[in-house]
């Protein structure tokens, strides 16, 4: 590769002219301007490599926007309306407005209220367990009430089947006996409540 | 595939989350060994869409009242098997059980009532009332001491008389009720003979001039 002069390299940039050259650098100008008249500018062309590059383009492009090209095209639709024919697609319409915007019915979560009674005048302590507490027998004491031997307690329950036993003592497991009763399974009775 | 990979997916951690769940009733309540059997009834029963709330509170109640391991195993393998046999009866009826009433049917069957009774309950329940419900009250009936075929005929006869959801479920006060009475006048009446009055009071009702039997239908 040639180095040319730097006052050179202007003057083939066309920043400077011969003339402008100092004379110690004409000659090596001229050989500069003589080298780059030589130079062909002709653009470089491959056309074969051309043609390829768009038909494979065109390859690639031709299903996918043929068919998109059928899907957005713009069609015109004749629409004839029979007036009649609107009515029970409007009343079906506003039915399912009517449905959809109705606000869905929450269930109340129902509790009752319910007091349990036993007599048990020999008892120390007397509890209350069964479904509602996990049958935990500390859960839920009962306690005497006014009348000699009388327990009770007053729970809020939610509405359902409930199963229960008192427990006398600790120890002892007692149906209800005011209550109806089904077999536990392990040789006793359940008390049933259905609220 | 997605789908089938994200349903798969839920149903892993449905049941991952379902044995957790189970797993955190029992702890510190139930012996080991029980444990580990109503965790395997569990996940059996919740893989065939049945309530597993019925065996943890077996289990607990068992626990609790201080029975042996070996005794509340049978009772727990006896409460899954009227969880099979309600889920069986109530689809016989035609329904699409929930648990709720497969948790009823099951309670159905222990109060003495057979697998034909919780299908024609079923039957007979309209659209309006819980399965679950009538169920309930059949069973509750029925832990009174009315006869399973009196309590059946007494629940059928009040819906087909048209009887409201509030009058079905008032059924077993009703009967306590018709107890009391007798109890009052001085004489002994039975669940069974108080049932039966209610029963001839929803006969005449039903045909009563100007009333319309409402169709039962499928829940």
């Amino acid at each position: 590769m040639i180095d040319f002069h730097p006052q050179v390299k202007q003057l083939l940039d066309g920043e400077l002219t011969l003339a402008d050259l100092p004379p110690e650098l004409r000659a090596e100008g001229e050989e500069a301007l003589r080298l780059l008249a030589a130079v062909d500018r002709e653009p470089v062309t491959f056309p074969a490599l051309e043609a390829r590059v768009l038909a494979e383009l065109r390859r690639r492009q031709g299903r996918a926007s043929s068919l998109w090209r059928r899907l957005v095209a713009p069609r015109e639709v004749r629409l004839r309306v029979r007036p009649w024919t609107l009515v029970p697609a409007l009343a079906m319409a506003a039915a399912l407005v009517v449905l959809l915007s109705r606000p869905e019915p929450t269930p109340p979560t129902a509790t009752v209220t319910v007091r349990f009674v036993l007599f048990a005048p020999e008892a120390q302590q007397v509890a209350l367990a069964g479904t509602f507490n996990q049958w935990d027998q500390a859960a839920t004491p009962l306690v005497r009430t006014g009348t000699p031997g009388v327990w009770a307690a007053t729970l809020t329950l939610p509405a359902g089947q409930h199963e229960y036993a008192f427990v006398v003592d600790g120890a002892r497991w007692v149906a209800d006996p005011g209550a109806p009763a089904v077999d536990d399974g392990f040789g006793r009775r359940n008390s049933v409540l259905s609220l | 595939m997605k789908t089938l990979c994200v349903s798969l997916l839920l149903a892993i951690c449905s049941t991952a989350s379902s044995a957790q769940d189970v797993t955190a009733r029992l702890a510190g309540r139930v012996s080991p060994e029980v444990a580990a059997l109503v965790q395997q009834l569990a996940t059996s029963a919740a893989a065939r869409g049945l309530p597993v709330d019925p065996l943890i509170q077996k289990a607990i109640e068992g626990s609790a009242k201080g029975v042996p391991a070996d005794r509340v195993a049978i009772a727990l393998r006896a409460v899954s098997g009227q969880l099979d046999a309600a889920a069986a009866a109530l689809q016989q009826a035609g329904a699409a059980p929930d648990t709720d009433a497969i948790a009823a049917g099951a309670f159905a069957l222990n109060a003495g009532l057979s697998d034909q009774d919780v299908t024609t309950l079923a039957q007979v329940s309209r659209p309006s009332s819980s399965v679950a419900a009538t169920l309930r009250v059949a069973s509750t009936l029925a832990a009174m001491g009315v006869p399973a075929a009196q309590t059946v005929a007494l629940v059928t006869q009040v819906i087909e008389a048209g009887g409201s959801t509030a009058e079905v479920l008032a059924l077993p006060a009703d009967v306590m009720a018709g107890v009391s009475r007798g109890h009052g006048r001085g004489r002994d009446v039975t669940p069974a003979e108080a049932a039966a009055g209610l029963s001839r009071a929803a006969a005449a009702r039903a045909n009563a001039p100007g009333q319309t039997k409402p169709k039962p239908g499928k829940p």
